[in-house]
């Protein structure tokens, strides 16, 4: 009596068919959440570390102000000046009423710039602000 | 005798489909900022030309004062950074149930030359404790934490609960 290996009868392949639409919906996902980086920050700074922090959950209405370590302030892709960012922010904040700006401050920078750029964002009516921080573990 | 001629299918081969897919997705994948903007919100008083000075209460107002050597004063006494949120929280606790014009007002002021970090070390022990009573507050009316509210929960508490913080103008330092 001769024996015969059993084979299952059916296909032994993983159907693929279907593969590119599902990486189409997580292309789409990715394409959809992607916010792609608008700017070069030209200037050197540090974040400080807190605890007590928040989550800024709309990302477009952000708009940042960077202040390197040498204080140097950068909003957009440029270099400004003291003076200048009343006018800049104004019109921010006319193209977006509710925009929050976050300022992304060296940690060893001096509190009499901090104040006087919170001044000019005061004088822009641009009253929400976030003080950029890493967390702390 | 006419034979049909017989038409090969027209079909665009799909095999390299995915693949192509593939890489545009991991564009995307490499290209996406995943990172939260995380920080400290604050919101800014408007700007006003002149201000009516308000006259409060020694009771209601918590003192903080920063200098540029990065000491700090809670109400006159010199107080570590680390003991700032030990102190507040029981004088914001004994205000919960006050009506909203007696609530605790924190004032900070610094010095022109105060380091930007221990300014920020500060307001984050004033914010921790503010959350951390709100978190206890919410337990223990709610049973849930603070986040975890719904949005009208979150509101009542806000009001029982509201962070004031008043962010006075540095003095220049004196020469």
């Amino acid at each position: 009596m001769k024996f015969e290996k059993r084979r299952a009868s059916t296909k032994q392949e993983i159907p693929t068919a279907s593969m590119p639409d599902i990486v189409f919906m997580l292309l789409l996902f990715f394409m959809v959440t992607t916010t792609l980086r608008e700017v070069d920050v030209l200037v050197d700074f540090k974040l400080p570390e807190a605890q007590a922090i928040e989550k800024i959950e709309n990302k477009r209405l952000v708009s940042y102000i960077w202040v390197g370590n040498t204080g140097r302030m950068q909003v957009n892709d440029s270099i400004v000046k003291l003076e200048e960012i009343q006018n800049i922010m104004y019109k921010k904040r006319q193209e977006l009423p509710n925009v929050i700006v976050s300022m992304r401050v060296d940690k060893n920078s001096e509190m009499g710039l901090v104040t006087d750029i919170q001044q000019e964002l005061r004088k822009a009516y641009c009253l929400r602000i976030n003080y950029s921080t890493n967390i702390k573990i | 005798m006419i034979r049909k001629r017989k038409i090969k299918e027209a079909t665009i081969p799909t095999a390299s489909m995915a693949d192509i897919a593939f890489l545009l997705l991991l564009f995307f994948l490499v290209a996406t900022v995943i990172d939260v903007d995380t920080g400290i919100g604050l919101a800014l008083p408007e700007p006003i030309e002149e201000t009516d000075i308000v006259p409060v209460s020694k009771e209601r107002m918590a003192a903080l004062l920063v200098n540029e050597n990065g000491d700090v004063l809670l109400d006159g006494t010199p107080i570590s950074i680390f003991q700032i949120k030990n102190q507040l929280k029981p004088r914001i606790i004994s205000k919960i149930e006050l009506p909203a014009n007696k609530k605790l007002i924190v004032s900070m002021k610094t010095d022109r030359k105060t380091n930007y970090n221990i300014y920020i070390q500060t307001l984050d022990q004033v914010k921790l404790s503010y959350f951390e009573i709100r978190d206890e507050y919410s337990n223990a009316n709610f049973g849930r934490k603070y986040n975890d509210l719904d949005e009208e929960s979150q509101k009542q508490v806000q009001d029982k609960i509201p962070i004031i913080i008043s962010l006075a103008e540095p003095e220049s330092i004196k020469k």
